[in-house]
């Protein structure tokens, strides 16, 4: 009996001390201790600060000890437990069997007619009971499953009501445009109007696009009214040429010379902007909220900004991305009746261009370890979205005014920074992409890959040009190529100077790089023969542009040089923004919009 | 003479319900034996899979966890900077308790050769929590991942991590292949 | 956009990567010169295969010595130590993990999972003891059986539960076993091991409420002997069929019983059958009438338990973490906010849709409507001819262990004075 006692008490305050570590643990984990944390925060602030350091070192190491100790504990006194319980089990056996004696046996225990009804009694009571719990279980809970469908319908009509109130209200909006495009624009586009109207018919067009457009009598915007204004990155069809005339090229960032207006731009994004009508659209974003806006282009005016938020599958917290790349690297797309945005969370939204949210919805977190960067382009009625991830490499071709997937091409390539173009080729548009391993072009109709030359290499930035009959491409520890994307055929090739981030232009019978060490290079795009180079000092993250005849190559250090275009290296001017710029600059009629870090900058002949 | 028929037609009853009892039993058995594989199973977690949500330090029955970070060396880079040894805004690329992201110091770092690093996991302090197989993969090759390691695992009937694991990461395997390391053990043949 | 590689890297990496085996490596493997030879991840290997098969060999050795001590040899003291072997090798040696209690889930997967496939070690464990039951009754749960051994070991001091009592809780292994084969099969989750109160003390380390549970039950057991074999093992219900029909089974007396009832205190688990008395024959002819109705009412409950169960369908395929999770982000779609919810978010970024989600749910939730219908019509059965079972009374002359309830732990053996 003394030894159960002892044996007993024992394992009780083993017992109890195994549950004191317990709460203790549970209570304060060493392992997350929050003033270790605290003090991490302040080093961060306090870098040079080694007092912190030695702490932190101490703390950690005693944090540490800690774990392992309770470890250990929670180990040996497990097994003391144990043993005591074992010793008190015996023990108290062995004083039962001591006091047992064989007990008289009773009279017969129960009687059993009695107990049998009342176990039937039981067995009823306890069975229906049983039933009516269950039973009634089945009432209270509700079966959320079906009401998914319910609310899915409810929510796509309306979208579907909303998308058709915008398209009225800006139906008459592109017309008004188009009356204001200059002639000379008109005329220069009038080859691209013929090519893109005779696509149409041939184009089995599918029927999502025939209802919509039958909906909305032609929405959509023809090459011409593309040109005449800037609806994407690197202007119309992602080329990098600009039609407009009277561009300025006498300005300075810090005088003001020539700066007509100054806008602030509320939350950073390294996208270009992009002109429709009288409108500038910009993207933003910080971890908390991603921002699309609207500027007035003659005044300046922020006309709306509009969050992009409550997005189904939108992640809670943004992906993590470099901080030279940001969650809205990628520039929005306008079409005349909305305009579209992209941000690294792979959000995808669509404003009407009043600002008036059309649809909204996530393509799946894009895993990049720098941050989505490809931009967005339309063409008639289906927005194209190149999405080169870790995880998955696809282009897909979204309804403009549903955001519905029209068709989606799955690309065997590694994932890339660059953007999409279109190109004419026989009369019907390609969308053409650039990725480690394959430059390729894509039916817009269908998303059939018509042509892939395997050819490129490592971390693609650069957007592909196209210009002379061919689509060139490249890229930093690659190599710069020349495609005839009739045949996929590379034409020539040159790895002597390569982009990096900047995409290639070409006009004029000329191809311009421009490196991100600085070098400016001119090749006969047809033959491949280097004609003269630049060196700016400064690299080039802006993609240097083609206006108004002239070659527009902004540096990271703000300067903008002014190139003729021709087969003599001949600099016109060297105005500075004086401050440092990565953005691709915007054209429209004899004036520049340039966004710097929180400015967008408004440049034209006072 | 009545108790005796009374008695051998219990025992007929009984031996015909024994007899499709057995049968039952064998019927069972036979079928299960159509579909049995020669090969026990044990839990595995497929890296391609995991998203390093940090369940495995704390949902595996046995403390500490018998998941722990597996360094697939053919795939690191050897980096000085490497995304799973050093904090996010670390102070200096050293191995001070200020700078390492792992809770337990677990990962030794060795200096090989100008500007090489070696990264050993101490699988005694490893307590599975992930946070370096995060930073590798986020900011690195992907190297470090997590494994069950069998001289722990009790491979439990239903892995209790299993159960909970968000991403559908750790599945049977077949005992002849228990580990699923990254290089040899390619995205592709994970289907 | 700068990219981090460092121009070394990159060339090496461009010599290397003419597409072959071209992984997802941002940063190739070095070449080193200093001749540094890279270790081998450490991959200690699983348990060897031949030592699960002598696993199966020591429960095969440990049922014929049950068989063998309780029906030949007659002795209580080796079954003890017979039992303490077991608990020792089965359960902290082997950590109570594999067991035949469980492996009715994997034996349910099996045949509801195409994608699963039983391993010989389990299908054993599962059918061994099921056959040894079927020739010399509850030998297992006598010396075999871990979660029994530890029980066993700790009654102390065990009182008689009434029997309206200890039919009614008779019950409860029925319905454990309908959801433990229902979940399994549904590939939910196995709740017998998830709930199993013992394993957490064999492997001397477990979360905190399976600790609770297991200290629980053994104490319980101090007074309530074996209380989770009598009122909760699953697999005990099977046994209890197979037991019922034994070709063979544990007696108390050797020879011929002198009804000195001596035995009836013997056994902790009420198992011993006491002779039919001259009442209660005479008065048991009253309750055909009983019988009759009882009978009929069998397909009732049955019918009413398949009902109730397809109702409850929703209800309990609400445990499967698809459906769980389809229908928090339903009706609670403000937890995509929460970045702590690990769930919500890996969905979220796992590419799948909204839809396929709920479509996999619906899926799932549609096998549950069968699985409950049979787990309901199961229980309805039960309860139908258990009582039934209480106006059924068979004449017995002497003292007997009840076949389907005695664990053929041979307590009663000792008590007997009659010689052989």
């Amino acid at each position: 009996m003394n030894l159960a006692v002892v044996s007993g008490i024992f394992s009780l305050v083993v017992a109890l001390l195994l549950l004191l570590n317990f709460w203790q643990v549970s209570l304060n984990d060493p392992l997350e201790s929050k003033s270790l944390a605290a003090l991490v925060q302040r080093l961060s602030e306090e870098p040079n600060n080694n007092e912190l350091k030695q702490d932190i070192r101490n703390l950690d190491l005693l944090a540490r000890k800690a774990y392992f100790n309770s470890q250990w504990q929670v180990k040996t006194g497990s097994y003391l437990l144990l043993f005591g319980a074992v010793a008190f089990a015996l023990a108290l056996r062995y004083y039962f069997s001591l006091k047992a004696r064989i007990d008289l046996p009773e009279q017969q225990g129960e009687n059993e007619l009695a107990a049998r009804i009342l176990s039937q009694r039981w067995l009823l009571i306890t069975g229906i009971t049983l039933m009516v719990l269950a039973f009634g279980a089945s009432f209270i809970t509700v079966d959320h499953l079906k009401n998914f469908g319910v609310d899915e319908q409810a929510v796509a009509e309306v979208p579907a009501a909303d998308s058709g109130i915008e398209v009225v209200q800006v139906g008459g909006q592109p017309a008004a445009v188009s009356g204001e495009v200059p002639v000379a624009a008109d005329s220069a586009a009038g080859r691209e109007t013929d090519v893109s109207s005779a696509g149409v018919p041939t184009g089995a067009a599918p029927e999502k696009s025939a209802t919509a457009a039958a909906a909305t009598p032609a929405p959509f915007p023809d090459a011409a009214q593309l040109r005449a204004n800037s609806p994407a990155f690197r202007g119309a069809f992602g080329n990098g040429i600009f039609q407009h005339k009277n561009i300025p090229t006498d300005f300075d960032g810090a005088s003001g010379k020539n700066i007509l207006w100054k806008a602030a731009v509320p939350k950073q994004g390294y996208n270009s902007p992009v002109i429709w009508g009288d409108r500038i659209f910009l993207a933003g974003a910080t971890a908390q909220l991603r921002e699309v806006y609207c500027f007035d282009r003659n005044s300046g005016k922020l006309l709306w900004t509009q969050p992009v938020n409550n997005i189904q599958g939108s992640p809670a917290t943004p992906p993590k991305v470099t901080e030279d790349t940001g969650l809205s690297a990628p520039t929005v797309a306008a079409d005349g009746v909305r305009v579209y945005a992209i941000f690294a969370t792979g959000d995808i939204i669509a404003f009407s261009l009043e600002g008036v949210r059309v649809w909204a919805r996530n393509l799946g977190v894009p895993d990049n370890h720098y941050g989505h960067s490809s931009s967005l382009i339309t063409w008639k009625d289906k927005l194209f979205v190149q999405y080169d991830t870790n995880k998955g490499r696809k282009l897909m071709a979204l309804n403009v005014a549903t955001g519905e997937t029209v068709w989606e091409t799955e690309r065997k390539v590694k994932i890339s920074w660059a953007s999409p173009i279109l190109i004419p080729v026989n009369g019907k548009y390609q969308v053409v992409l650039s990725s480690d391993p394959l430059v390729a072009g894509y039916d817009t109709e269908t998303g059939r890959e018509l042509w892939a030359t395997n050819c490129m290499m490592g971390e693609v930035g650069p957007s592909p040009a196209f210009g002379e009959g061919l689509v060139f491409a490249g890229n930093e520890y690659a190599r710069l190529v020349a495609i005839n994307p009739a045949d996929g055929k590379v034409v020539w090739e040159n790895d002597e100077y390569l982009p990096e981030v900047a995409s290639p232009v070409v006009a004029g019978g000329l191809l311009f790089i421009g490196t991100s060490y600085g070098m400016l290079v001119c090749y006969d795009a047809k033959s491949g023969e280097k004609l003269w180079e630049h060196d700016s000092g400064a690299g080039y993250y802006a993609s240097p542009v083609v206006a108004d005849n002239k070659l527009f190559a902004m540096d990271m250090n703000g300067k903008m040089q002014i190139f003729a275009l021709s087969k003599e290296k001949k600099l016109l001017a060297e105005p500075s923004m004086g401050e440092k710029i990565t953005t691709t600059p915007a054209f429209a009629e004899g004036r520049i919009y340039i966004r710097g870090k929180n400015t967008l900058y408004c440049i034209g002949n006072k | 003479m009545d108790n005796d028929k009374v008695k051998s037609r219990r025992e007929f009853l009984q031996s015909g319900v024994r007899l499709s009892l057995a049968l039952a039993l064998g019927g069972i058995g036979g079928l299960a034996v159509s579909r049995l594989t020669g090969d026990d199973y044990v839990w595995q977690i497929d890296p391609f899979k995991c998203t390093q949500c940090g369940r495995c330090a704390t949902e595996c029955v046995m403390s500490p966890s018998a998941v722990k970070c597996i360094h697939a060396y053919d795939l690191c880079g050897y980096c000085d900077l490497c995304g799973g040894y050093f904090k996010p805004g670390y102070n200096a690329l050293s191995t001070a308790g200020e700078n390492q992201l792992c809770p337990t110091a677990a990962i030794e770092r060795k200096f090989i050769e100008e500007p090489y690093f070696e990264y050993v996991i101490n699988e005694e302090l490893c307590i599975g929590c992930a946070k370096c197989v995060k930073g590798c993969t986020s900011f690195g090759n992907g190297s470090l991942h997590l494994q069950i390691v069998h001289s722990l695992c009790v491979n439990c009937n239903e892995c209790s991590i299993a159960r909970v694991c968000p991403s559908e990461a750790i599945s049977r395997v077949k005992a002849s292949q228990a580990y699923r390391i990254k290089g040899g053990f390619t995205q592709e043949s994970a289907g | 956009m700068k990219k981090r590689i460092c121009i070394l890297l990159a060339f090496a990496f461009l010599i290397v990567a003419s597409s072959v085996t071209a992984q997802m490596q941002r940063f190739p493997k070095p070449e080193f010169e200093s001749g540094y030879e890279q270790p081998d991840p450490v991959t200690p290997e699983p348990r060897a295969l031949a030592l699960e098969y002598f696993d199966v060999a020591v429960l095969l050795a440990a049922l014929s010595l049950a068989s063998w001590l309780a029906l030949k040899k007659r002795s209580r003291q080796g079954m003890l130590w017979l039992s303490v072997f077991t608990l020792l090798y089965f359960g902290f040696y082997r950590n109570g993990c594999i067991c035949s209690v469980g492996s009715i889930q994997n034996m349910t997967l099996t045949f509801a999972d195409a994608g699963y496939t039983i391993s010989l070690t389990a299908l054993l464990f599962f059918l061994l003891p099921l056959i040894f039951t079927l020739f010399f009754g509850r030998t297992f749960c006598a010396g075999a059986c871990p979660l029994g051994a530890i029980q066993d070991l700790v009654i102390i001091k065990p009182i008689s539960l009434p029997s309206w009592l200890r039919t009614t809780l008779g019950l409860v292994p029925y319905l454990y076993l309908a959801l433990a084969v229902l979940y399994a099969a549904t590939g939910t989750d196995f709740i017998i091991c998830r709930y199993d109160p013992f394993v957490g003390i064999f492997r001397m380390d477990a979360p905190f409420l399976m600790t609770v549970l297991g200290i629980a039950f053994l104490l319980m057991g101090m007074f309530v002997a074996r209380p989770y074999c009598r009122f909760f093992c699953p697999y005990g219900v099977l046994l209890n069929w197979m037991s019922h029909f034994s070709k063979w089974h544990l007696s108390i007396t050797p020879s011929h019983c002198i009804q000195c009832k001596l035995c009836t205190t013997s056994c902790p688990f009420d198992a011993i059958d006491y002779p039919t008395g001259e009442k209660t024959t005479a008065l048991s002819r009253d309750s055909a009438k009983r019988f009759l109705v009882y009978a009929l009412l069998i397909p009732v409950w049955m019918a009413a338990g398949g009902f109730v169960g397809s109702r409850a369908h929703t209800w309990l395929s609400k445990a499967h973490p698809d459906v769980y999770l389809a229908e928090l982000l339903i009706t609670r779609p403000e937890v995509k906010n929460d970045p702590d919810n690990i769930d919500v978010q890996t969905f979220l970024s796992s590419g799948k849709t909204m839809p396929q989600l709920v479509e996999s749910a619906q899926a799932i939730r549609q096998k549950f409507y069968t699985g409950s219908w049979l787990a309901g019509g199961f229980i309805g059965l039960v309860i139908g001819v258990t009582l039934l079972n209480q106006v059924v009374f068979r004449r017995r002359s002497d003292y007997r262990p009840n076949r389907g309830n005695c664990y053929s732990c041979a307590r009663c053996v000792d008590y007997c004075p009659v010689d052989r």
